[in-house]
């Protein structure tokens, strides 16, 4: 526009601000009631959506780790019952899987079927105390150790040589160990299955994956081929590179079973994405109707106040139309104020959001994590709802007829 | 400004006030009119017509030859910011806005240059002799201080026509003939002036002074003027 000294200097947004602040500074107390409904409204969205996000999240850090690299395949008949077509996985599983890319570490292992022998460290029953245990054999691949992460207290796992030799070793769980009171395996312990012995060469004091093996006595698949007639592994443990589980999974089922795909049970984990977006929904279902619910409180609240202080100012509007205000006007001024109730309501809430999920997160301990975009739309969403609220008291003001209006304000 | 027979009724069947009846009445530009009559006779009813604020129920007015009745919301409207300035009687000034900012209110919707604003108002705030009190809340004025801030308000942004509603009801003697000045020097300067008033001096001022009673509307001839001035 021209600065021309005729300037058309019309109404303009300037002066709508200025009005519209005029007015809602002119009754500070009650704009701060109105701003409240918006703030509540909009805290409770922005506190829902960052506390769902930052406790997905929190999810997703603490399973990523272990469940999101850990593929399993079994020949489970699972859901077929006894009647099912069965396949045996074969003995080289482990370096089937091991040759696909992506795969830290495989193992086979199977429970060994030891006829109800009990276990025990000497080979004499003793009188005075119990000596002899049930205790679990579990035949391993060598390549289970790292597939189940375990870690060892002493000794060694055993190798391809000890299953090729069938040697009679064992490696003991920690739980199975300390029932047979073998601490050390420096002198070569030797436990007692029924009548035959194995050698303890080491004992497994953690696993991250099948825990039963630490109340087990483990030994070699050859040993359990030679020994006790195991026909094949019924278990597969994969441990994948990370992001590389649904890829293996897929392959899995071919790489063992070539001809017979379908009957091995694959089990891998649920794709980090999709566990996160079912935790997030779960709480957002549920908070998210609070926080609109709030909100249209808010919207209600902020409707109603515009109202009345559209009822309450008359003779203002009457006043104003009567100096040659339009009908628009009038309205924009109504609307920017209502507007204006919800943007603060939108920018307070959005910050009193955002300290409710740092405080929630805080007292567990968690990261809070909230999409920055979230706290920015806020205000806007705050001001929308302002908006809405607003259309109708301004569409009544902006129908009051000047000398009623003047009239009816107790002129 | 052109009356014609213009009438005005509120409400309808029984409970009708005819307000105005059959008020034929031709205003110039540069003319000075009083509007004189008893209370509830329809005086203000009259002036709000002629101001664009109500619409009559029967004749024709014409503002600057053409019919209100055919004048668009909007066009009245350009009007009112423009064209008239409105004395009323009830002030209707803002509580909460400083006296300043109340006289800016009547060039807000005008086509005033923001920037001349203020200085507009501080100057038709300096003719009613309240310059004083620019900054004071209404709330904290006398009664003859917020009639002078509503006159400030209407003459502010320069209108062509001003209609007052007893401008002079709450001044003293001093304070009300310095107002009789201003109308005096405003009419001059070619402003056409519609003054309502109970006022016989207020009156006498004018070129004309026009009876209303019970909603008829009259011209009082010169002849009658002495009468008036003995009451
Ligand atoms: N909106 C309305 N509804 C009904 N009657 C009305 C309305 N406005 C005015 N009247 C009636 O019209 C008549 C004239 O009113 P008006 O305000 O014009 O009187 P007035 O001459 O200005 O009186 P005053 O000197 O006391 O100001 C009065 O009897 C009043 O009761
Ligand atoms: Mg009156």
């Amino acid at each position: 526009m021209k600065p021309s000294p005729a300037a058309r200097a019309r109404f303009d947004w300037r002066d709508l601000i200025a009005e519209a602040l005029a007015g809602l500074f002119a009754r500070p107390g009650r704009a701060l009631l109105t701003v409240l409904g918006a703030v509540l409204g909009i805290a409770s969205l922005v506190a829902t959506l960052g506390v769902a996000h930052t406790a997905g999240n929190q999810i997703i850090s603490s399973f990523n780790e272990l469940s999101a690299t850990s593929v399993v395949v079994t020949t489970d008949r699972g859901f077929f019952g006894d009647n099912a077509p069965q396949v045996a996985l074969p003995w080289d599983s482990e370096s089937r899987l091991s040759r696909l890319n992506g795969v830290a570490a495989a193992g086979s292992m199977a429970d060994v079927n030891i006829g109800g022998d009990l276990t025990s460290s000497v080979p004499l029953n003793d009188p005075l105390g119990q000596t002899e245990f049930q205790v679990p054999m579990v035949a391993a691949s060598p390549g289970l150790y790292p597939a189940v992460r375990g870690h060892l207290a002493t000794g060694r796992w055993f190798d391809e040589g000890h299953s090729e030799r069938a040697d009679r070793v064992a490696v003991l769980g920690a739980g199975a160990a300390q029932r047979l009171n073998i601490t050390r395996v420096g002198q070569q312990p030797v436990v007692f299955v029924g009548d035959v012995d194995f050698v303890v060469i080491g004992i497994l004091d953690d696993v991250l994956r099948h825990a039963d093996l630490l109340n087990s006595v483990i030994v070699p698949e050859g040993t359990a081929r030679d020994l006790y007639d195991l026909q094949s592994p019924t278990t597969v443990q994969i441990d994948t590179q990370v992001g590389a589980a649904e890829l293996i999974a897929s392959q899995a089922a071919i790489a063992v079973s070539p001809n017979d795909p379908a009957l091995v049970r694959v089990q891998s984990p649920p794709s980090p994405e999709s566990l996160q977006t079912q935790v997030e929904s779960d709480v957002n279902a549920l908070f998210l109707v609070l926080g609109a619910v709030s909100l249209l409180v808010g919207a209600i609240g902020i409707a109603n106040v515009t109202l009345v202080s559209v009822l309450e100012r008359v003779g203002e509007i009457g006043l104003r139309r009567a100096l040659g205000a339009g009908r628009r006007h009038i309205a924009y001024q109504f609307l920017l104020e209502s507007t204006g109730i919800g943007l603060f309501g939108g920018v307070i809430g959005a910050s009193a959001g955002v300290l409710i999920v740092v405080a929630v997160s805080a007292s567990n301990d968690w990261t809070p994590v909230l999409d920055a975009r979230i706290p920015l739309a806020a205000p806007l969403l705050g001001a929308v709802v302002g908006l809405l609220a607003g259309l109708y008291p301004a569409w009544r003001a902006s129908r009051l007829e000047p000398v009623e209006s003047l009239r009816a304000s107790g002129a | 400004m052109e009356l014609e027979q213009v009438g005005r009724v509120f409400g309808e069947g029984d409970a009708a006030v005819h307000a105005l009846a059959d008020a034929t009445l031709q205003v110039h530009r540069g003319d000075y009119l009083s509007i004189m009559g008893p209370s509830g006779s329809g005086k203000s009813t009259l002036l709000n017509i002629m101001a664009l604020l109500d619409r009559q129920t029967s004749g024709a007015y014409r503002f600057d030859g053409v019919d209100a009745q055919s004048l668009s919301e909007g066009r009245r409207t350009g009007l009112r910011a423009h064209r008239i300035g409105f004395v009323f009687q009830a002030f209707h000034l803002l509580a909460h806005r400083d006296v300043t900012e109340n006289v800016i209110m009547s060039m807000l919707y005008n086509r005033m240059p923001r920037s001349s604003r203020r200085s507009m108002a501080l100057e038709a705030l300096d003719r009613v002799g309240l310059s004083h009190r620019a900054d004071f809340l209404p709330t904290k004025l006398s009664g003859g201080e917020r009639q002078r801030v509503a006159i400030a308000r209407a003459i502010a942004p320069r209108p062509t026509v001003l209609l007052c509603d007893e401008p002079t009801g709450n001044l003293d003697q001093g304070t009300g003939r310095s107002i009789l000045d201003l109308f005096e020097e405003l009419r001059a300067s070619g402003l056409t002036v519609v003054v309502v008033t109970h006022d016989p001096r207020v009156g006498l001022q004018a070129d004309r002074i026009v009876e209303v009673e019970d909603g008829l509307v009259e011209l009082l001839p010169q002849s009658h003027r002495p009468a008036l001035s003995e009451r």
